[in-house]
């Protein structure tokens, strides 16, 4: 019982960084209809911000929760700009290959900068562990996992609530109606990527401690969001959540009662069943109308 | 199979060919150049490596490989459009597949490596099936999800791959002669790529490649002239995978040891760049990319830390600025002629007849509509229906928007199954048939939004209208048409007289995307009549046209009309156009019939005239 608390909340440890990482994939999917393959390739960069401020500079751990998700997000906008602007009118398939190919540019970049060695950064929170009974409940995980809940509950709000997000909601619901109503698409697409690349920055920050920081990261943090996303539905913010933190769960679950090997591929398992069977997602937002 | 139903007459197709025949060979060598220059090619890198050192001819050895991983590509990718992230699983198929085969079942290196690609395919169909499901994202991380799931296997399943220590491949040993030297090894994959090359190449250059590139310009327009997308990409990606896994047996034993780790998806990425650099629409985009990627790292060795990031920024410079890939741009750099060429041999070879001969009239309805409902939700779009098209008429089919018009059109065209009632043509019941059926009954239709195939000639798309496009008559056809030229000549005289026919035999060679609006509906006309349908199926066929035009495709359609006999079922929001055209109307409404009967009567209907004009009977 002890032991399997313990792998729940492990679980849930890493389902809230996968979650984070779903959660900026969907924000720019929503408002772009545009799938971000370089995600993973921005977390790393997140991940990379908190080495470079917390081990590089020995600033306190609170400078990279703030400044790392402002400068990945600013990075995102002007990926946004230079590279997908010019491809607004291209098909999915060529902006998803732009994706992929950008995803490649970034952590090849960071790796050739940092000939494949893996940086560590130091957990933010060492103090003793909570004993709740028998369980123990490191400080690390619970700001971890209160983080992400804190981050998804403060983007979900400003997603509905927020001013400045209307133009995001607005074209997630109709594309061409936001336009006719005058919302720019330009200005629109530029913040949704800051918006996401801001999230995925903070994903990153919450992850460096506990995953390091290596080229790998993007394609590990990439597959894992992707799956997430789909699990959530895609286009549901609360879906992502969900769909991390129960991504989260399965897999240390099936590397604790199984193997590593099933712990690499379940994720790919369940995201090959949902897509089949039930590809609205487990959450879906809203009863998709299929006209 | 009653695809090719034509009603024209063969036996001026049997004269003209005579004449032609000098003309005619001239046309099949050419042919046949296309299809055998890319093995040229392979054969040409080893004649050059023949005259220099044993490194580049180990060289020489991976870029012949390159050049066939190229065209495996350039089929799922660049014709059908396919993303796959998955061909790295696809070569560690055949480079596993063939070693295991040869190291611990003693087979013979040539039958392993056919086993290596039969294993290759059989991946590739079960990666096919999800494929007919997704696009873009979704499918680029389904064939994620399976190259990921193959690597975890070979990994784990030591006792067979010897898991991430890696597998020893031994040397090859071809009818007793061990291929030890560089040369000798690099002779044996130049020929064994050329032979495989020119199935790809075959059938690139054929139907099939046309067909690809009809799916990815139109899913819809594909499937009304029975084009299956399922049954087209399945085979994309069996072929495709097939000679990827051939392409890994070859390089395997270059390796000396193969390990799961070179087959992961950095593979699979640096592959996919071959045909996007390379030049997606192009049959030589895959074989130029994979070239040039191949050579490049050699020729930057000192920096060869930096190639991925190369290859990546290779890739993002050609999306942004250069569409077209290599292959592309050699083209722009020879356009200087081509106009003159293709209007000198493709205009004026049309034969006497321009129209299929008529058919002869049956009495009964050709096609019968009874009884028919379809709801979405709440919404009750077609409200028991009732309606018959008789031979050689042109119903006209007119109401208000949302009157149940297009809802009707698509359950005739099979894109929407009715939930009661009947459809009968020609005393077949239709209604449980999907829309790749209609072809073979003898219909055929137009779209209210041009759906003309955009990246082929006009050509092309009039040949995709004259039918024969199951999947083993495109297979099978991509090769007879390289080796028969009689039956590819009775085609192109009924291509070109259709072409004739709509005004557009000049612009024969014309990419479809480029035509104006009017052209491309009159493009439409071409491909839905050429195969001589006895109901075509018109959805507004001259929206968003010119008046010079609409009276233009008014008197073509009835031209057709009056000398095939062809019927015809119209929808039209121009009214008079409609009026104009037809010898009856049908009038509907919510989904349910109001009137029908001759433009005048139905003008005069008064149910009509409150419908349209909001005239009250007492007014």
């Amino acid at each position: 019982m002890t032991e399997f608390a313990l792998i729940i909340l492990g679980g849930l440890k890493f389902g809230s960084i996968y979650a984070l990482a779903a959660l900026g994939l969907v924000v720019i999917h929503k408002a772009t209809r545009t799938v971000n393959f370089a995600h993973g390739a921005f977390v790393l960069l997140g991940a990379f911000g908190a080495f470079y401020i917390q081990v590089d500079k020995s600033w306190p751990a609170w400078v990279a929760y703030l400044i790392v998700p402002i400068v990945v997000g600013i990075f995102s906008s002007a990926i946004e700009v230079v590279i997908l602007r010019p491809l607004r009118r291209a098909d999915l398939f060529t902006v998803v290959i732009a994706t992929v190919f950008l995803g490649v540019v970034i952590s090849e970049g960071f790796r050739l900068t940092y000939k494949a060695e893996i940086l560590a950064v130091p957990s933010t929170f060492t103090g003793a562990p909570f004993f709740i009974g028998p369980v123990i409940l490191t400080q690390d995980a619970l700001w971890t996992i209160c983080g992400a809940i804190v981050v998804s509950a403060a983007c979900i709000a400003i997603f509905r609530y927020a001013k400045a997000a209307r133009g995001m909601r607005a074209m997630a619901a109709n594309y061409r109606g936001a336009q006719l109503c005058g919302f720019s698409v330009d200005k629109t697409y530029a913040l949704a990527w800051f918006f996401g690349g801001a999230i995925a920055g903070i994903a990153g920050v919450f992850a460096a401690p506990a995953k390091g920081v290596s080229p790998e990261l993007s394609i590990i943090v990439i597959a894992s969001a992707f799956v997430a996303a789909v699990i959530g539905g895609f286009d549901s913010l609360k879906g992502a959540i969900y769909g991390g933190l129960l991504l989260g769960l399965i897999e240390t679950l099936a590397a604790a009662y199984g193997s590593s090997a099933l712990k690499s591929a379940i994720s790919f398992l369940v995201l090959f069943a949902v897509m089949l069977f039930r590809p609205e997602g487990l959450f879906p937002e809203a009863k998709k109308r299929h006209v | 199979m009653s695809e090719d139903v034509t009603l024209a007459d063969q036996k001026p197709v049997m004269t003209l060919k005579s004449s032609g025949s000098k003309h005619d060979q001239g046309k099949l060598l050419a042919q046949w150049f296309k299809w055998f220059a890319p093995s040229l090619c392979v054969l040409g890198v080893f004649l050059i490596a023949t005259q220099v050192g044993t490194y580049p001819q180990y060289v020489a050895t991976l870029l012949v490989v390159s050049m066939l991983i190229g065209t495996a590509l350039t089929v799922l990718v660049g014709f059908a459009r396919c993303i796959t992230l998955a061909s790295g699983a696809m070569l560690a198929l055949g480079a596993y597949g063939s070693t295991i085969l040869v190291a611990k079942f003693g087979f013979p290196f040539i039958p392993a490596l056919l086993m290596g690609a039969v294993i290759g395919g059989m991946g590739g169909f079960i990666l096919g099936l999800p494929a007919v499901r997704f696009r873009g994202h979704n499918l680029a991380m389904v064939t994620l999800v399976f190259q990921s799931v193959i690597i975890i296997g070979l990994r784990e399943w030591k006792s067979m791959t010897e898991g991430a220590a890696g597998l020893q491949v031994p040397l090859v040993t071809i009818a007793g002669m061990e291929l030890k030297s560089d040369i000798s090894y690099l002779a044996f994959a130049a020929i064994v790529a050329a032979i495989v090359l020119l199935i790809p190449i075959g059938l690139l250059i054929g139907r099939f490649g046309r067909n690809l590139k009809a799916i990815a310009g139109n899913e819809v327009a594909a499937q009304a002239f029975g084009i299956s997308i399922a049954q087209h990409l399945i085979a994309a990606f069996v072929i495709s995978s097939a000679v990827l896994a051939i392409a890994g047996g070859l390089q395997a034993p270059r390796s000396r040891i193969i390990d799961p780790e070179s087959y992961g998806i950095l593979a699979s990425i640096a592959t996919l760049a071959y045909p996007i650099v390379g030049g997606m629409s192009s049959v030589w985009g895959g074989l130029l990319g994979g070239t040039t990627l191949r050579l490049l790292p050699e020729l930057l060795r000192p920096v060869a830390d930096y190639q991925e990031l190369l290859f990546a920024g290779l890739v993002l410079l050609t999306v942004l600025f250069f569409p077209g890939g290599i292959a592309g741009q050699l083209a722009k750099l020879r356009r200087a002629r081509p106009a003159e060429a293709a209007g000198q041999t493709q205009t004026r070879n049309a034969p006497a007849q321009t129209t299929p001969v008529p058919t002869q009239v049956d009495t009964s309805a050709l096609l019968h509509v009874g009884n028919v409902s379809k709801s979405f939700d709440a919404l009750r779009a077609v409200d028991n229906l009732t309606l018959s098209v008789h031979p050689g008429e042109i119903l006209g089919l007119m109401g208000p928007n949302g009157a149940g018009k297009t809802t009707l059109f698509n359950m005739l065209s099979g894109f929407t199954k009715p939930d009661t009632g009947s459809i009968t043509a020609f005393g077949l019941s239709l209604e449980k048939e999907g829309a790749t059926s209609r072809m073979s009954h003898g219909i055929t239709r137009t779209f209210q939004h041009v759906a003309v195939f955009r990246d082929l000639s006009c050509y092309d798309n009039v040949a995709i209208g004259l039918g024969g496009n199951s999947i083993m008559r495109v297979m099978g056809g991509s090769f007879s048409d390289l080796a028969a030229r009689a039956a590819g000549e009775s085609a192109k005289q009924k291509i070109m007289a259709a072409l004739e026919g709509v005004g557009l035999a000049a612009q024969s060679s014309v990419m479809a995307g480029q035509l104006s609006l009017g052209d491309q509906r009159r493009l439409e006309i071409a491909r839905a009549i050429v195969s001589g349908p006895k109901l075509l199926l018109l959805d507004e066929p001259v929206s968003g046209v010119s008046e010079e035009e609409i009276h233009r495709i008014g008197e073509l359609l009835k031209k057709i009309n009056r000398e095939t006999g062809m019927a015809m079922l119209l929808i039209e929001h121009n009214i008079g156009f409609l009026a104009q055209m037809s010898s009856r109307i049908f009038v509907m409404a919510a989904g349910a019939a109001i009137t029908e009967g001759t433009p005048e009567q139905v003008m005069a209907n008064e149910s009509v005239q409150q419908l349209y004009f909001g005239k009250t009977a007492d007014a």
